[in-house]
């Protein structure tokens, strides 16, 4: 019986560069993204800058799209980049609403 | 100002932690020492040879890593079971004897790996060398007096948890501290298949590093701002839990990013990369869980028209926050750039590997363990704030700073050999020597020796002030 062999596209040799830049700024515009929004919410930041926040949300998932295109990611990753990016969107607006209740419920 | 309920005179249990802290500073040390003979060896290849290998030298510098930094852990834990339950840590003259067999077997190991090195490739060598599994070198007699070690320290653990007052982060402790332990025992036994195994050695490496430990590492980031500024403990545990849901959640599965390439079926790229990719999701809320809890707590003081700092002990809490920027970058974007299976296959085992180590175990690990120490160190000294001196700066800045450049030097190293070993040259045995060859490899090298030699200069600072801090007179006692 003949296995059937894994046939992947190769990375070009000038994408490398753009692929580790792309990847680290995922990470820093959604750490900027979440900082932000957190510093809005405990009144360390004025409201008026929570767009700069979903701004960098913005990018954050722009670079997943590059990265994930340029490393030609399967179908399979591309959905799992797309969860990540929702859940990097979702996860301060959780988080917070969980702090606020107990906040609420122990004022000190 | 938080109220500092720290006092570590008259504890048993504190004073248990110091000797663990003490010997974790010491090994600290030698693992710096050790790094800098292998570092010093990329760039003369000749240093030391024969007479303590690269090989060698970096097996001490790796495995004094684990060794420093679960004796801190168990520490930390000694130190903080008293205030966390209310009582005495029960069994400690067992805990205290525990210390001495675990410290004898560890000399014992670390002066076999100087002086004996290599064993005889045969059962003497599991049984009283080495065993060849990076990280968890101990050989198997050193290894069942770990277990031993781990399981009386848990046995304490539990005994105190469950008769003292059990607080949220106690209770994440004791369900945490027993799969660190347990997990443990699945690097101990031998199998004559090297992908059977792998497959069990990163259970231990992974599951630690990726899971317990930065479970760990929630756990006592909760307990550090609850006692440095004071933050409201329902909310902090309410955090905890998040973060272990998340950390588990995600950290579990994405050891499938470790299974690409040893062997194991290809089911594990689609488990590692979608894992991998939610990963670094609870280590941007780690980072965001100290930003809000200090927020909150020196808001609320601003609010009552008080001017005043919340923070009692500024040097450990600027190690603290030092771990959740650390623990984003080093375990979150130099783990995420190359986690994906499809720029995996190019960056795996290059520079870029050891890049991410060296960046994710100070940044998730190292510091939050230092700052413990000064914490330790204001407790056993009965100060009420305690305050940075010239030493803290300068040992904060210097070990920080080292590892930065550290990092970027090996992630200079690690580009030019994921374009010339594997891309160019398509990962032959050739394509490996090209990729060393070059210059910007040889001068991110030099870079590395440098950045560890101010590297080991801020653990001399640190040592010094950890030492001499808890007498200075600037401190409010």
């Amino acid at each position: 019986m003949i296995e059937e062999v894994v046939m992947r596209q190769d990375i070009a040799l000038g994408d490398f560069l753009t692929i580790f830049v792309s990847s680290a700024l995922v990470l820093v515009f959604g750490g900027f993204y979440v900082g932000i929004y957190t510093a809005v919410k405990v009144n360390l930041l004025k409201n008026w800058t929570m767009f700069l926040a979903y701004s960098f949300w913005m990018l954050t998932a722009y670079c997943l799209y590059l990265m994930g295109s340029l490393m030609h990611v399967g179908e399979f990753t591309a959905k799992a980049l797309v969860v990540a990016a929702i859940g990097l969107l979702l996860l301060p607006h959780a988080v917070y609403f969980m702090q606020h209740q107990v906040h609420e419920e122990n004022e000190h | 100002m938080a109220s500092n309920h720290l006092t570590g005179i008259g504890s048993e249990s504190k004073q248990l932690a110091t000797w663990y802290f003490a010997f974790a500073a010491i090994i600290f040390g030698a693992q710096l020492l050790f790094g800098l003979v292998a570092a010093i060896q990329y760039v003369m290849p000749g240093f030391l040879f024969e007479i303590l290998d690269f090989s060698v030298a970096r097996m001490l510098h790796i495995n004094a890593l684990v060794v420093w930094m679960v004796f801190a852990m168990f520490g930390a834990v000694y130190w903080l079971l008293p205030d966390e339950t209310g009582i005495e840590t029960i069994g400690i003259k067992v805990g205290k004897l525990l210390y001495w067999v675990f410290v004898a077997a560890i000399v014992i190991v670390i002066l076999v790996y100087i002086f004996v090195q290599v064993g005889p490739a045969d059962e003497t060598s599991i049984w009283f060398i080495h065993e060849g599994r990076e990280y968890i070198e101990a050989p198997r007699w050193a290894d069942i007096g770990i277990v031993v070690v781990a399981l009386g320290f848990v046995a304490n653990l539990f005994m105190t948890g469950m008769t003292g007052k059990r607080s949220g982060i106690v209770t994440v402790l004791m369900a945490d501290m027993i799969a660190f332990a347990g997990l443990y025992l699945t690097g101990m036994f031998f199998t004559d298949n090297i992908t059977v195994d792998q497959y069990w050695w990163w259970w231990v490496i992974h599951l630690w590093v990726e899971a317990t430990w930065e479970v760990y590492v929630g756990a006592l980031a909760a307990y550090g701002l609850i006692t440095m500024i004071g933050a409201h403990r329902k909310v902090v545990e309410m955090w905890l839990w998040i973060e272990v849901a998340m950390l588990f959640g995600s950290g579990i599965l994405g050891m499938g990013h470790h299974y690409f390439w040893i062997g194991t079926p290809e089911y594990w790229w689609e488990i590692g990369a979608l894992f991998s990719a939610l990963e670094p999701l609870p280590l941007v809320a780690m980072f965001i869980h100290v930003l809000y809890d200090w927020g909150k707590t020196q808001g609320g003081q601003d609010a009552t028209g008080q001017k005043l700092s919340v923070i009692n002990n500024k040097p450990a809490f600027t190690w603290f926050v030092l771990n959740a920027f650390g623990n984003f970058l080093g375990a979150g974007i130099w783990g995420f750039f190359h986690t994906l299976p499809q720029v995996n296959l190019y960056t795996h085992g290059t520079q870029f590997t050891s890049a991410h180590g060296h960046l994710a175990f100070f940044g998730a690990y190292a510091t939050i363990l230092i700052g413990m120490m000064y914490i330790a160190v204001q407790g056993t000294n009965g100060i009420k704030v305690m305050k940075s001196t010239k030493s803290s700066i300068w040992a904060v800045s210097m070990i920080a700073g080292g590892v930065m450049g550290m990092t970027v030097a090996l992630t200079v190293a690690g580009y030019v050999q994921v374009l010339v070993s594997r891309a160019q040259m398509g990962a032959t045995w050739a394509g490996y020597f090209d990729g060393q060859s070059g210059l910007w490899f040889a001068q991110a090298m030099d870079w590395r020796l440098i950045m560890g030699v101010v590297t080991f200069t801020g653990f001399l600072f640190l040592a010094k002030d950890l030492l001499s801090i808890g007498k200075s007179q600037i401190h409010e006692r």
